[in-house]
């Protein structure tokens, strides 16, 4: 459960966020507004990366805002980039392997967790295979093998579906919407793809000008006219 | 891509281990033997082949190896670049001679006092390096090996003397004894590939595991660093410890094979030498380290001994360095590494090309 409350974000003078309050329950969360709407913004508050001027963001109950990034992850945050990160010349196991050896885990276990979300993600059968071999399908897929290692709490997925076709995007939906299955952690999605967001997520909350539009069941917040005004357009 | 995936609701509960992955460890495994035992097979063979002449200035060749594969750890790993390294070298040569003569410690433990002490210093030297990259990291290390020279020229590297800086004033300095089992020239070239061999399997070990792992995630960018957890401080300072570890331990064995070390061969201008040699031998592969410490003692010594003005090999590695920088980032190691491959998949098709 994700509860920020009252927070502001702000660069110079502009407020990328501006007084947010939030609760986010659901398994998979969508978060969606039009460009500029400060969601990576709020994504980059959550990983660490950007400090907001106030407001407090919790996680499961845990002050977010008073731990470094690093200790933010082996707390259990997860987070992937609209850039996907593969290192080129690990091999696909390797990159797995490297988040798992900052995050807690049982000595004995590695091998077995790598193994499994590998095989989540299905690529079990390129495990070997070098990072820059990898297409675009695959690189998004290694980016989310690597968030379900070391006992995830929250993944924050940003823009995971950029530039995949559609039989892909329906691939990635699957496990995205398996995640929370399969180790309990819960996700939090960005992306400008409307269906990937209504058949993913339960819960989306809508941002415009870092203010909260909309927050509620997905299809209710899309079928809101002042979401369809600021984000879809209107006829 | 995995056609299943595609089609497929993922695959839920234990996966089994894939058998590539077993594969994969078992050539790991062998490269690693391979490499140990190219080196120990060049310290057995050389001294049988070279003449005395020869085997002194090929241990230099294999010391400077060990300084140069810690310059190629910091560049191939972390693009980091140092200039600092032969100050490094410098340093560890001092500890060494100054334990070796004025405490009587055994040989190794001279060596790995020069290497912890050259350790230590590289460590803060790559400080700076938290904030600075490329050409202003490049820049406050050369400052530090310009700073080195001034030291190591007032100072000079202890020589058996009395007092702090056991220097011996008005008599014949003494040389630093070598290890028992090492006294002869041919012994000692064996002794100093030993040491090489050790070295650069400490770091393919460090490339494999966790550090390397980490230092490819650093090397990817900084976000993605923190993203994935990793302490991007301690793993660049670790990194930059291991390659002053590297320089020291070179620089110990390098007093130990000449019994002395001239203050005035630790230049600034050599630290440049040295990053810029093992860019042209290769930092991605351990066979560059090698082929960097032959460009930087055994060609000169060569064009010495064909009657050609050693200051020529400055042009020459000018041109192998552009050549480096153009065409191949990966060095001689590794365009000899491609050339071998190619070679290797041709005899493995067989004749069945060979036809008429």
């Amino acid at each position: 459960m994700i509860r920020v409350n009252d927070l502001t974000v702000a660069f110079g003078g502009v407020k990328a966020i501006d007084g947010l309050s939030a609760e986010l329950d659901a398994p998979v969360c969508g978060l969606i507004g039009p460009n500029g709407a400060g969601k990576t913004t709020l994504v980059n508050v959550l990983s660490g990366l950007v400090q907001p001027r106030a407001g407090s963001v919790t996680v499961d109950g845990a002050d977010l805002l008073g731990l470094k990034p690093i200790e933010r992850v082996r707390f259990g945050l997860r987070r992937s980039f609209q850039t996907e990160q593969v290192v080129e010349d690990l091999s696909v196991w390797d990159n797995v392997r490297a988040l798992l050896d900052h995050v807690p885990h049982a000595r004995g276990e590695a091998v077995a967790q790598v193994a499994r979300a590998l095989s989540h993600t299905g690529l079990l059968d390129v495990a070997t295979v070098l990072g820059q071999r990898l297409n675009l399908f695959q690189r998004r897929m290694l980016e989310i093998a690597k968030s379900l290692v070391g006992a995830p709490k929250l993944l924050l997925l940003d823009e995971p579906g950029a530039g995949l076709t559609e039989q892909e995007a329906g691939a990635l939906r699957r496990v995205i919407g398996s995640v929370h299955a399969f180790c309990g952690a819960q996700v939090l999605l960005i992306d400008h793809d409307v269906d990937l967001i209504a058949a993913t997520c339960t819960q989306t909350l809508v941002l415009d000008f870092g203010r909260r539009l909309a927050l509620g069941p997905t299809r209710a917040v899309l079928d809101d006219p002042a979401v369809r005004k600021a984000y879809l357009g209107t006829e | 891509m995995s056609a299943s995936i595609l089609n497929d609701a993922p695959v839920q509960g234990i996966a089994a281990v894939p058998a590539s992955l077993a594969e994969a460890s078992r050539r790991a495994h062998i490269s690693l033997a391979v490499m140990v035992g190219c080196v120990l097979l060049i310290g057995i063979a050389v001294p049988w082949l070279a003449n005395a002449y020869w085997i002194k200035t090929l241990t230099s060749s294999l010391a400077l190896s060990i300084a140069a594969a810690g310059v190629a750890l910091l560049y191939g790993q972390l693009g980091l670049v140092s200039l600092c390294q032969y100050a490094l070298l410098g340093a560890g040569g001092w500890i060494a001679l100054r334990a070796g003569h004025g405490l009587g410690w055994p040989f190794e433990l001279s060596v790995l006092a020069g290497g912890l002490l050259s350790c230590a210093v590289g460590m803060l030297a790559g400080l700076p390096a938290l904030r600075l990259k490329g050409l202003y990291l490049a820049l406050v290390t050369m400052m530090m090996a310009g700073g080195f020279q001034v030291v190591i020229n007032v100072m000079g590297f202890p020589d058996g003397g009395a007092g702090w800086l056991g220097r011996v004033f008005g008599s014949e300095r003494l040389m630093m004894p070598r290890p028992a089992l090492a006294l002869s020239d041919a012994a000692y070239f064996r002794y100093v590939a030993v040491w090489l061999a050790a070295m650069l399997a400490l770091i393919e070990l460090h490339r494999r595991t966790r550090a390397g792992r980490s230092w490819a995630l650093i090397r990817r960018g900084e976000a993605a660093a923190v993203a994935a957890g990793v302490n991007i401080l301690r793993y660049q300072t670790w990194a930059f410890g291991l390659a002053g570890f590297c320089a020291g331990v070179a620089g110990a064995l390098l007093a130990g094979g000449v019994g002395q070390l001239d203050g005035r061969a630790f230049t600034a201008g050599d630290s440049v030498m040295l990053f810029a040699l093992t860019v042209v031998g290769g930092v991605y592969h351990w066979a560059g380290a090698l082929i960097a410490g032959l460009l930087l003692r055994a060609v000169p010594a060569l064009l010495t001994d064909f009657g050609v003005n050693g200051y020529l090999a400055m042009i020459f590695f000018g041109v192998a360095l552009l050549h480096a920088l153009i065409t191949a980032p990966s060095g001689i190691a590794g365009q000899l590494a491609g050339a071998f491959d190619a070679v290797r998949k041709r005899f493995a098709r067989g004749g069945k090309e060979a036809g008429p």
